[in-house]
C-alpha cells in the first residue's frame, strides 16, 4: 500500500506541482474567497438585516457592484480552484496516509474545505442558471457553507503557515527549493542503498509494474516552460471567463458577454426581467382599473389613482436594477418621492416602511424598507420607465425604485405602503 | 507564528460550527444528508475521475509528442485547458437551457453557437502560438547574428 502510495505520488509528481505554486494560486483563491464572503454577507444582510442594521444609499450603484463582485469572483475561482487542486494533487497520495489524530484532523478539514468550495462555487453558478438540481434549499445552504468554506480556509491556513512563509516571495522560494535540493542530495549520500531502500528500489511486478514502466518511459516535461505555462494558462484562463461573463453587470465588459445567464439591454423596455407578472399572477389585478395604491401611517390614510400619482411632484433619476443572481442595469425612472408620500400622511422622515406587493405568493410579496432608503431623495414610487410608462412585467401600474438595494426589494405591482 | 495560527484555528473552528449551526437550523435532515452527499460527490469527481484523466492525457500527450519540441506539447496543453475549463462552465448553462426559461431574458444567449467560436478562436490562437514558437525556434538554430538572437530573448 505504501509503495503503491509513493509510485503514484511520483507518477503524478510535475514541475508545476510545488509548494511556491499552491502558495500563489492559493493567495488568489483565498482573495476571491474573502471577496465572494464579505459581498456575500453584505447581500444577506441587505435582504435579511438584524434590526439595528441602516445600509449606505450612496454610491446608488453599490449593490450593482458588489453582487457584480460577487458573481463575477465566483466564477474566477472555477479556473483558480482546478488549478490549485492541480498543484496539491500529489498530497492525495501521502505516505504514510496518517501518522495520528492530529494529522486525521488535518486531512479531514482538508476534504471538508475542498468539499464545500466544490459545492458552493458549483450550485452558486447553477443558480444564475436558475437550474436547481440538488435536493436542498439553495439560500439556506450557500449561507452555511459559506462559514464553512471560510472557517476550513482559516484552519487551513493555520496548518500550512509555515509553507505558506517559506515560499511566500519569488525569493524565499528559491532560497527553500534550493535547501531542500541540498537536503535530498545529502539524504542520498547518506544511505547507499542499505536493505530498504534495496527494497524500494526493486520494481514493481504485475499489472501495476507494467503501466508504472510504461509511464517511466515517457519524456519528462521541461520544468521551466512547465511552470509558467502552467500559470500562464490559469491565469489567462481566469481572466477570459471574467471577461466573458462580466457583461451581465458591468456595461463597459458588455461586448464581450458570450456566457453570462444574463445580457443587457433585453427585454420589455430593453430592461431583463426575474419575475414576470404572469408568474406574480398579477397580470388582472395590474390592469384592473380600480387600483389604487394606499399610503398609511396609524390612523391617516390616503389613497391614491395612478393619475393622481402622476399629478403630484415627479422626480427623474439613473438606477441600477441589481439583481442577487448578478446581473444589473442602469435605467431611467421616472415618479413619486416616497418621503413625500411619507410626508403626506403625516410620518417623520426617520420611519421605517412596510410595502405591499400586490403578487399572490412569494417570499417578498410584504418586504420593509429602512428608514436610510424613506429619506433618500432618489427612492421613488416609480410611474415611468426609460421615458415610458412601465412595463407590466417591470411593475405596471407604479413600483419601487431605490439606490444600493437589491432587486428582490424593489417592489413591483405596488398595492399599498404602511408607515411603521 | 504560534498566536497567529492558534487564533486561526479557533476562527476557523468557530466557522464550522456556525455553518453546522445554520444548516441545522435552516434545513431538515434529508436536506443535510443531501449536502453531504453533494459534498462526497465533489470529492470523488474531483479526485477520483477528473484528476486522474488530467494526469493520463498528460502522460498520453508526452508519449505520442515524442517527435515535437516540448514547447508545442505545452501550448497545445494550454489550449486544451482553457477550451476545458469554458466547456466546463458552459454546458450546464446550455443543458439549463434545454429544460426551459422562466422568461425570454433568462439565458438569452445562443451559449452553444458562443462555445463553438470561442473554442474555434482558442485553437486558432493555439496554432497562430505554435507557428510563432517554430518560426524563433528555427531562426535561432539557424544560426542569425548572436547580438540579434540575445536581443529577442530579453
Amino acid at each position: 500500500m505504501r509503495r503503491l502510495l509513493s509510485e503514484l505520488q511520483r507518477v503524478v509528481a510535475a514541475p508545476s506541482r510545488n509548494p511556491r505554486m499552491a502558495v500563489v494560486l492559493g493567495r488568489l483563491l483565498a482573495i476571491a474567497f474573502l471577496l465572494c464572503f464579505g459581498t456575500g454577507l453584505y447581500s444577506h444582510f441587505l435582504q435579511e438585516p438584524l434590526p439595528w442594521m441602516r445600509f449606505p444609499t450612496r454610491p446608488e450603484g453599490l449593490y450593482q457592484l458588489t453582487q457584480g463582485i460577487h458573481i463575477t469572483a465566483g466564477i474566477a475561482c472555477f479556473p483558480l480552484i482546478l488549478g490549485k487542486l492541480y498543484t496539491v494533487f500529489p498530497e492525495l497520495f501521502q505516505t504514510p496516509p496518517l501518522k495520528g489524530f492530529v494529522h486525521l484532523l488535518e486531512r479531514a478539514s482538508i476534504a471538508i474545505f475542498v468539499g464545500a468550495s466544490l459545492v458552493q462555487i458549483t450550485i452558486g453558478l447553477l443558480n444564475t442558471y436558475q437550474w436547481y438540481p440538488w435536493p436542498f434549499g439553495f439560500r439556506e445552504v450557500h449561507f452555511a457553507l459559506s462559514f464553512v468554506v471560510i472557517g476550513s480556509l482559516a484552519i487551513h491556513i493555520a496548518v500550512k503557515l509555515p509553507v505558506i512563509s517559506r515560499f511566500w516571495t519569488k525569493r524565499r522560494a528559491e532560497l527553500a527549493f534550493a535547501e531542500d535540493t541540498a537536503e535530498a542530495e545529502a539524504e542520498l549520500e547518506a544511505e547507499p542503498l542499505d536493505g530498504k531502500t534495496a527494497t524500494d528500489a526493486r520494481p514493481v511486478g504485475g499489472v501495476t509494474g507494467r503501466v508504472l514502466r510504461w509511464i517511466d518511459d515517457t519524456p519528462a516535461p521541461e520544468p521551466v516552460a512547465s511552470r509558467r505555462g502552467f500559470l500562464g494558462v490559469i491565469g489567462f484562463s481566469t481572466l477570459a471567463v471574467v471577461v466573458l461573463t462580466a457583461g451581465q453587470s458591468f456595461a463597459f465588459l458588455r461586448p464581450s458577454n458570450l456566457f453570462a445567464p444574463r445580457a443587457q439591454g433585453i427585454g420589455p423596455q430593453n430592461l431583463p426581467v426575474n419575475r414576470t407578472a404572469e408568474a406574480a399572477q398579477v397580470t388582472v389585478s395590474a390592469v384592473a382599473p380600480n387600483w389604487r395604491l394606499s399610503v398609511r401611517n396609524g390612523e391617516t390614510q390616503i389613497t391614491l389613482t395612478r393619475d393622481e400619482l402622476l399629478a403630484l411632484p415627479q422626480t427623474a433619476v439613473e438606477l441600477p436594477i441589481a439583481c442577487v443572481e448578478g446581473w444589473s442595469q442602469t435605467a431611467s425612472w421616472r415618479g413619486v418621492r416616497i418621503k413625500d408620500l411619507a410626508a403626506a400622511v403625516g410620518a417623520s422622515q426617520d420611519r421605517a416602511l412596510r410595502i405591499t406587493s400586490l403578487e399572490k405568493e412569494g417570499g417578498y410579496r410584504v418586504t420593509t424598507m429602512g428608514p436610510e432608503y424613506v429619506g433618500d431623495d432618489s427612492t421613488l414610487v416609480a410611474l415611468e420607465l426609460n421615458g415610458e410608462t412601465l412595463d407590466i412585467d417591470h411593475g405596471y401600474p407604479a413600483r419601487i425604485i431605490a439606490p444600493g438595494r437589491p432587486g428582490v426589494l424593489q417592489t413591483k405591482w405596488l398595492s399599498s405602503l404602511e408607515v411603521l | 507564528m504560534r498566536i497567529t495560527r492558534i487564533v486561526l484555528v479557533v476562527i476557523g473552528v468557530l466557522g464550522l460550527l456556525l455553518g453546522a449551526l445554520v444548516l441545522v437550523m435552516k434545513q431538515d435532515p434529508a436536506q443535510i444528508v443531501g449536502v453531504g452527499v453533494w459534498m462526497i460527490g465533489a470529492i470523488l469527481l474531483h479526485d477520483a475521475i477528473l484528476s486522474p484523466l488530467v494526469v493520463g492525457a498528460g502522460i498520453l500527450v508526452r508519449k505520442t509528442g515524442r517527435r515535437l519540441p516540448y514547447g508545442i506539447l505545452a501550448i497545445v496543453q494550454a489550449g486544451v485547458v482553457l477550451a476545458a475549463i469554458l466547456g466546463l462552465i458552459v454546458a450546464p448553462e446550455i443543458y439549463a437551457k434545454t429544460l426551459g426559461v422562466a422568461n425570454p431574458t433568462v439565458l438569452p444567449l445562443d451559449y452553444t453557437l458562443n462555445l463553438v467560436l470561442t473554442w474555434a478562436a482558442v485553437a486558432v490562437l493555439t496554432a497562430a502560438c505554435c507557428a510563432l514558437y517554430l518560426a524563433r525556434a528555427r531562426r535561432r538554430a539557424s544560426g542569425t547574428a548572436p547580438a540579434q538572437a540575445v536581443t529577442r530573448e530579453d
